[in-house]
């Protein structure tokens, strides 16, 4: 970081909101396309109903629950980034704390939108909300499903106002370098920030408290949603370590999402000297603590139904290693806990094209132990005869495919839009010399 | 009575603009403000400036999300008075859930509303006296001084190595 200078880090940010190229367009109009699928196939799902898709008894939680989880993990990493990295003064968390922060945000979004497309008749969704009818219904909250409609709408309320937040003192800078009607944008945006001592003052303040509420919301969230499953009795799923497993592993996917976004980002920005490879590989080595986390619970798993002597759960797990999803299980033992072992070579953690891959890796499995944990509960539970097996539909398919779509279209139109990394933490990170 | 003239000096380093801050009185002139484009707890220090009560709205706001959780949770559930799997219609354990999450929900919304408080956001006003460069690598010291001493502010800035503007 020696050679960054002030004017050097403006310099290079700002230089990436220079207007776009066509092979920009291009790629926003190929994501649009994909969004549209999906929407496509859920419109196709409302019209005709929620048979459409492959849920059915006994597997009634299919891909859209476990893209809701899915997305929900991926969103963790950036709140641990940001707030609990934030909290233990790591320097090297600046440089990618804005995009990681971003990531969570349209993460979050992708994933609020599951819980909607699964409830089928999704304008009834006013049923959750507790407010005075003339049904005389009120949502109960003994129920983990009401506790997940207020911890994810806490987490992106919460993750929304930190990331913008933090981006208030970066879109004043912005703001005074640009012209015309962006300007005006960009005045509006920034609230008028002048980086005045004492807005500085209350600013530092108020961006600590918020580093220091989002820490226990963020284990508080997956928690949350580990006890959709968790507290039911369902084998498999009715288990105590369901919340750190859970939070273990959304922090690795989450991780493994940011090198998928950083190291692309880096290289079309010219970002090597703000994202150094210093940088990447301290993701990598949290990630080889992360992974021995989620293999540990991987085992604690197996051995609690080995030593409960309770046949049924232990019918579920055996299941799980020898039945019809048993690659599943392969493909997440392998992905999330053997390959990330790589990591503990230094060149393969400087290596730029095996951290790309392996973060796909790793992506790939934590979909796949989403898949194991949620369809493998209930396939395959307590009564023989009532055991069924599931597989996605095409309208699955197309509105799995939308929300990742969804995703890198929100990322993409962010990156050329607002500054990708946050200028005042790379200042302050080359004043105080972090 | 006419406005009293303002300068700002525009440093390099926050050190020197902290000095300045703290020389500005005893040469007679009055501070106003100072920018720059991170927190500088030098400046911070030369302004004598006090804590930030920005806690106290955040705490407010976790209290009364504690209690509103908890009470939203009480209330719904004794509307619809239904024993579900044999726990008690008001079960606080569950309940904590609805009570923590809305702590921190609270909590943020607090910080929110203390920030734009204490940071008079939005303010569009204060850019009358923003010189772009102190978002990017200049710390400025605004200063006013009586009229017919600008000459004097402009060499004291001058001479403690910033750049000046002058404000009409």
């Amino acid at each position: 970081m020696s050679e960054l200078s002030f004017a050097r880090i403006d310099e290079t940010v700002l230089g990436t909101l220079a207007p776009p190229r066509r092979g920009y367009w291009a790629l926003v109009g190929a994501l649009c396309l994909g969004v549209l699928l999906g929407a496509g196939c859920w419109a196709y799902q409302i019209a005709v109903g929620i048979g459409v898709g492959g849920q059915n008894i006994p597997v009634a939680w299919g891909t859209y629950l476990i893209n809701f989880v899915f997305w929900v993990g991926i969103a963790h990493s950036g709140t641990l980034i940001s707030a609990i990295l934030h909290l233990l003064r790591a320097g090297w968390r600046n440089p990618i704390a804005r995009a990681a922060e971003t990531m969570t945000v349209f993460a979050v979004c992708c994933a609020g939108l599951f819980p909607f497309i699964h409830l089928g008749r999704v304008w009834q969704v006013y049923y959750m909300l507790p407010y005075p009818n003339q049904r005389q219904l009120w949502p109960n909250f003994l129920s983990p499903l009401m506790f997940d409609v207020i911890a994810i709408s806490t987490y992106l309320t919460v993750s929304a106002l930190f990331w913008y937040t933090g981006l208030l003192p970066d879109l004043a800078a912005v703001r005074d370098r640009a012209e015309g009607f962006r300007r005006k944008v960009f005045r509006v945006l920034s609230l008028g920030w002048s980086g005045a001592h004492d807005q500085w003052l209350h600013y530092s303040r108020g961006y600590l408290f918020f580093a220091a509420l989002a820490t226990p919301l963020v284990i508080s969230v997956h928690s949350v949603v580990s006890w959709d499953f968790a507290l039911g009795i369902v084998p498999g799923w009715h288990t105590t370590i369901f919340a750190p497993y859970f939070v273990a592993g959304a922090i690795h996917s989450g991780l493994a999402m940011v090198l998928t976004l950083m190291i692309p980002l880096r290289r079309i920005f010219r970002y090597e000297a703000i994202i150094t490879v210093d940088v990447l590989e301290n993701v990598a080595k949290t990630m080889i603590l992360t992974g021995l986390l989620v293999g540990l619970a991987y085992g604690t798993e197996y051995f609690i139904a080995w030593y409960s002597h309770n046949p049924v759960e232990w019918e579920s797990f055996r299941w799980r290693a020898v039945g019809e999803y048993a690659y599943g299980l392969y493909f997440m033992v392998v992905c999330n806990v053997l390959l990330p072992l790589l990591f503990l070579v230094r060149a393969v953690r400087r290596s730029l094209a095996w951290l790309f891959g392996l973060s796909l890796v790793v992506n790939f499995g934590m979909w796949w132990e989403r898949f194991v944990i949620i369809v493998g509960g209930v396939a395959h539970d307590f009564a023989p005869h009532a055991w069924g097996l599931y597989a996605p539909t095409v309208v699955e398919y197309g509105i799995m495919a939308g929300s990742f779509c969804l995703f890198f279209l929100l990322f993409v139109l962010f990156c050329k839009h607002l500054p990708s990394v946050s200028m005042t933490e790379m200042k302050e990170t080359v004043a105080h010399g972090r | 009575m006419a406005a009293e003239p303002r300068v700002m000096g525009l440093f390099a380093d926050d050190a020197k603009a902290a000095r300045a801050i703290r020389e500005l009185a005893a040469a007679g002139f009055t501070f106003r403000r100072a920018h720059g484009p991170i927190p500088s707890d030098r400046i911070r220090e030369a302004t004598a400036g006090r804590g930030s009560p920005v806690g106290w709205f955040t705490l407010a706001g976790g209290i009364f999300g504690f209690a509103f959780g908890f009470a939203l949770a009480i209330f719904t559930t004794s509307q619809w008075n239904l024993i579900v799997s044999g726990k008690p219609v008001i079960a606080l354990i569950p309940f904590f859930v609805v009570g923590f999450e809305c702590t921190i929900l609270f909590s943020v919304l607090g910080n929110v509303v203390g920030l734009l408080l204490c940071t008079r956001l939005p303010d569009f006003r204060g850019l009358e006296t923003h010189d772009p460069r102190c978002s990017c690598d200049r710390f400025g010291v605004l200063a006013s001084c009586p009229a017919g001493r600008e000459g004097e502010l402009l060499e004291f800035f001058r001479k403690k190595g910033a750049e000046v503007r002058v404000w009409p």
